[in-house]
């Protein structure tokens, strides 16, 4: 038997033990003399208000002195029970036959004011010959061999059904029995619940240990206040919230898996008592507070009463499970804002490279139906590690709810240890203050989508803000150079680069790692491009290119060497002047960091690399003092060949010049009288 | 002090000139025949007394603090060494023959490796390579170099380091030069010179084809005697550097006709006009520089030192390096040099 129906059978019972039909079922062929008592009370239809209850006791005493006699019957099949008429007075309106090892109905004679009828424990195949009884109130016929409810169609009286332990394996034929009021079809193979709308007196349905495979057709059944479906494969349960008087519902042991499955229970108002024990549902963490939160009707739980703590326990639980679903969506969310705004960033991109394809176009036009220029926030696990982002983050949620549309311009995402850069505006990120938590967890640090001329500039400052970066990757950043790799020698420290090939033709070389190797070889590099570095690779590396270190270092004259290097050290300089205004600390720091960096590989740090705007301005500064040099030189060029005319003519003529003084000189004093008086009258005259 | 300066380092230029043909000085007669400031610019004395003065605008912080004379004497020092190239803007580069041949030979020495290693590169890379030295060298440039290595459909092969080297040295020594010539390359194949019967072609692209020694193709191309009158008449009067006339008509003498490239192609590998130009070393001493490998193992060495001190990576240490190094360790063996390009010759020189 099932313990639910005992439960509620004796639960009630002493409080109806003396109202209503006391009904004694006697076997007297039975070497026990069993004795069956069954009480039923029945409320009367005229108190409707009243609440409805089965009450049924099955009282298993012994008794004595219980007479049946069957009789075979002048017909082949059918025996005919005959009682006598001494035990028709005492007991005129019950007849027990029990366990009679029957096959099928006898035939009952001269009985037809029989209220109730017991065939409990026989062999019945069939329901037959008892059209006659149209007074019986109760039936039993539990455990039989019942493949078909038939032959009650006469039974208008019948409230009690009692099928239980049988073969049927379909609701049928119940279309006259309107007044009835327990129907107990456990222990059947009925796969569907059909043909009982029209049972609206209907208060205990029992269906456990059948086939179901879900729960629906329930309209009609308006008194239904308990329904069994124990120990059946139910996956769905529908139309409850039809069931305007249903208190109690036992679901236990199904295939119950989610709670949206059962979701209508939650909108039964009359729903008290359920059970959902052994349902893979039960074994949820969130199984109880959410049904308590959704059934707050709900007094007893798996046969459990609910208290008020746990009540309220639900539905904090549920506030918070609300919240982390919130969460999620705010998250998927954002998600998808990424999505879209990374196929925007690419899509800028590729038309600033010129190869942009219609297809791409065509695909991401929908997309950008609104776009702003905002920039986007999103975080993935750290959103404590910046609170002053916190505030922007809901505006961004908001902004993502107001239609996914929205597209950006860049994207910066830290996720772990990872931060990711796409567009070149996300360099800006770079100036935030970012706090010292978010910033020291920081080892990778991805750029997609960004030109590496504009990532250069911004290296000083990485190195700063992010001291702990040990990797970097690049995607998509038009490193076409080798001596583009120059301009990360100044970073502090690097352990791992991965360039993809996406976007950097650079990688199609086959040099390209050795020249990183050469280059960046005061770093030590673990990895490049997830490869292992190996000593070979150094050695490598070191023979390819150490004659042009070593040029660079020995050849230099002295005057470029300083240059150089000063070159590097300023522009490092400039870079964090243009961008964050003056730090002398900061600055300071700098170049105390240029110089230790050119004391470890002074032969090399005279390769650097300068960003092609940078070095386009310095070829125009060039032109221009080479102008003036040009000018000067000419200025001093033919001021010097000039003097240098004036001499040689000077020098042509002199002997000339010379002899010719002589000359004069010769002709003065040859007559010599009249010389000693030209000069004794200079002297007279002079005084 | 102007005119001292101006004095005392004419002596110099006069030794700075490559391949000068005049004689002493004063006794020059095309000396006498132009004005100072004419000689001085011809031979490129201003040039480099002006690029001095800008590279002493340039740091004249830092100069001052070693003095001036110091400067003026380790500029000179650089450019009579040739390396005062090194890194420097391309205008510069290329403004003198000097230049030009010191940036080739810095390029051979720091690049040496590479073309031992047995690397054959694609003609970008090469690029790359010459931005290492000189950051803003034009693409344009290399392009033409592998031109004449490669055909023009296939660009992107990949080149021997010696097969670029040498074309790269004509194409980049005498670019000025070449220009003119495919002028007239093309002047004579369109029929223009009048004491020529030359059937016209098309279309310009298949003169670059090479031309078979079979009859087919002896239309290819133009006439070799015709086109050797017009480069010299060229040569006379050309400002800018050209090959020797002499090795240009040996060059052109032993064949009938030829393609414009075929005639790089033959430039560029004929020793004597390597020669001439005095940058770099003979074909097969390409790979060879004692000094620099002397230096390079000092430094191999030096750096596994400092690499092993520095990292404690557990490796034993007498197997790294072997595979590739045995190779580079014989360096009698110049394995780029004999190894066969993959891109077919257009012309071959005669031996």
């Amino acid at each position: 038997m099932i313990p639910g129906k005992y439960r509620s059978v004796s639960g009630r019972a002493t409080n109806n033990v003396n109202c209503g039909l006391h009904l004694v079922i006697q076997t007297s062929s039975l070497p026990e003399k069993n004795k069956v008592e069954f009480k039923l009370h029945k409320e009367t239809p005229s108190f409707p208000g009243r609440l409805l209850q089965h009450d049924l006791e099955r009282n298993y005493s012994s008794r004595q002195g219980d007479h049946i006699n069957l009789v075979s019957s002048s017909m082949p099949s059918f025996p005919i029970l005959q009682r006598s008429s001494e035990e028709k007075i005492l007991y005129s309106d019950r007849l027990t036959l029990e366990r009679q090892k029957l096959t099928v109905c006898p035939i009952i004679d001269g009985e037809e004011h029989l209220r109730l009828l017991n065939f409990q424990h026989n062999f019945i195949t069939r329901i037959q010959n008892i059209s006659n009884l149209q007074r019986l109130i109760f039936l039993d016929l539990y455990d039989n061999q019942i493949e078909e409810i038939s032959g009650l169609s006469t039974l208008r009286s019948l409230r009690v059904l009692l099928l239980g332990k049988n073969r049927i394996k379909k609701i049928s034929n119940l279309e006259n029995l309107k007044s009835l009021d327990v129907l107990d079809l456990h222990g059947n193979q009925i796969s569907k619940i059909e043909n009982v709308s029209h049972l609206c007196d209907l208060r205990v349905l029992n269906l456990a240990r059948n086939l179901l495979s879900h729960v629906d057709n329930l309209n009609g059944l308006d008194s239904l206040t308990e329904l069994n479906l124990r120990h059946n494969q139910i996956t769905f349960v529908r139309d409850v919230d039809n069931l305007p008087c249903l208190q109690r519902l036992f679901l236990s042991f199904n295939n119950i898996s989610t709670f949206e499955s059962v979701c209508c229970l939650a909108d039964s108002t009359s729903l008290s008592d359920i059970t959902f024990d052994g349902n893979p549902i039960a074994q949820e963490s969130w199984y109880k507070h959410t049904i308590l939160q959704n059934m707050m009707q709900l007094r007893q739980l798996d046969m459990k009463r609910i208290t008020e703590e746990e009540r309220r326990m639900a539905s904090v639980i549920a506030k918070k499970e609300e919240e982390k679903k919130r969460e999620s969506q705010k998250q998927s969310l954002l998600k998808e804002k990424k999505r879209l705004t990374i196929n925007n960033v690419a899509r800028k991109w590729d038309l600033q490279q010129h190869r942009v394809t219609s297809i791409a176009a065509n695909q991401d036009r929908k997309d950008s139906d609104s776009p702003s220029q905002d920039p986007c926030q999103v975080d993935g696990s750290t959103i404590s590690a910046f609170p002053e982002e916190t505030g922007s983050l809901d505006s961004a949620l908001s902004n993502a709810l107001q239609g996914l549309s929205v597209t950006d311009t860049h994207l910066v995402e830290v996720d772990g240890d990872t931060l990711s850069l796409y567009g070149s505006g996300a360099l800006e990120s770079l100036d935030r203050n970012w706090s010292v938590q978010t910033a020291g967890m920081v080892t990778t640090v991805s750029f997609t989508f960004i030109e590496f001329d504009e990532i250069v500039q911004v290296l000083p400052k990485l190195k700063i803000k992010f001291p702990n970066s040990l990797h970097l990757k690049f995607k998509e950043t038009n490193l076409v150079m080798l001596q583009q790799f120059n301009a990360l020698a100044q970073l502090r420290r690097i352990d791992q680069l991965t360039i993809d090939p996406q976007g950097n033709p650079v990688v199609s070389f086959t040099l390209w790692k050795y020249y990183v190797l050469f280059r960046l070889s005061h770093f030590s590099m673990q990895k490049i491009n997830g490869t292992e570095v190996t000593q070979n690779d150094m050695i490598m590396a070191e023979r390819l290119f150490g004659i042009l270190a070593h040029v660079a270092s020995s050849e230099l004259p002295q005057y470029r060497l300083i240059s150089i290097l000063g070159d590097a050290r300023k522009k490092q300089f400039r870079y964090l002047l243009e961008t964050k205004g003056k730090k002398p600390g900061v600055v300071s720091e700098e170049n105390n960091d240029s110089k230790r960096l050119v004391g470890e590989n002074t032969n090399r740090a005279t390769l650097n690399y300068t960003t092609r705007d940078f070095y386009n301005e310095k070829l125009e500064e060039i032109k221009e003092k080479k102008k003036f040099c040009k000018m000067y030189i000419e200025d001093l060029v033919k001021e010097a060949t000039e003097i240098n005319m004036k001499n040689e003519a000077l020098q042509k003529l002199w002997p000339q010049m010379f002899i010719e003084l002589v000359r004069d000189a010769v002709i003065e004093i040859r007559n010599k009288s009249s010389y000693m008086k030209l000069c004794l009258q200079q002297i007279t005259d002079q005084k | 002090m102007a005119t001292e300066r101006a004095g005392t380092w004419l002596p110099e230029a006069g030794k700075l000139e490559l391949g000068s043909c005049c004689g002493p000085r004063m006794l020059s007669p095309e000396r006498l025949a132009l004005t100072d400031y004419e000689y001085l610019a011809q031979r490129h004395v201003l040039t480099y007394m002006e690029d001095a003065v800008c590279q002493l605008l340039e740091n004249k912080e830092d100069i001052s603090q070693y003095g001036i004379a110091r400067f003026f004497t380790e500029y000179f020092n650089s450019v009579c060494q040739g390396t005062h190239i090194l890194f420097r803007e391309f205008s510069f580069i290329q403004a003198t023959p000097h230049n030009r041949a010191s940036f080739l030979r810095a390029f051979w020495r720091c690049f040496r490796t590479v073309g031992k290693n047995g690397d054959l590169l694609t003609m970008k890379e090469y690029h790359c390579l010459l931005q290492l030295l000189c950051p803003d060298f034009p693409l344009e440039l290399t392009q033409k170099a592998a031109r004449i290595v490669l055909m023009d459909d296939a660009m992107d092969c990949l080149m021997s380091f010696s097969d670029f080297l040498f074309a790269f040295q004509i194409q980049f020594y005498y670019s000025e030069f070449l220009e003119s010539v495919a002028a007239i390359y093309q002047d004579l194949l369109s029929g223009k010179n009048p004491n020529t019967v030359i059937v016209p072609t098309s279309s310009s692209g298949q003169h670059r084809q090479r031309p078979a020694l079979g009859e087919a193709s002896m239309l290819e191309g133009v006439e070799a005697s015709l086109f050797y009158q017009c480069l010299e008449n060229l040569c006379d009067r050309h400002k800018y550097s050209c090959p020797p006339p002499a090795l240009v008509k040996e060059v052109l003498s032993n064949v009938q006709r030829l393609t414009f490239y075929g005639f790089l192609v033959a430039l560029s590998k004929h020793h004597g006009i390597n020669q001439a130009l005095g940058a770099l070393p003979d074909k097969g001493d390409l790979m060879h520089d004692p000094a620099m490998d002397e230096e390079l193992e000092r430094l191999v060495v030096r750096s596994r030192l400092h690499r092993t001190s520095r990292q404690h990576r557990a490796q034993e240490p007498g197997t790294f390096g072997f595979h590739r190094r045995d190779k580079l360790e014989a360096p009698e063996r110049v394995p780029s040099a004999s190894a066969p390009t993959p891109s077919p010759y257009r012309w071959e020189p005669r031996e």
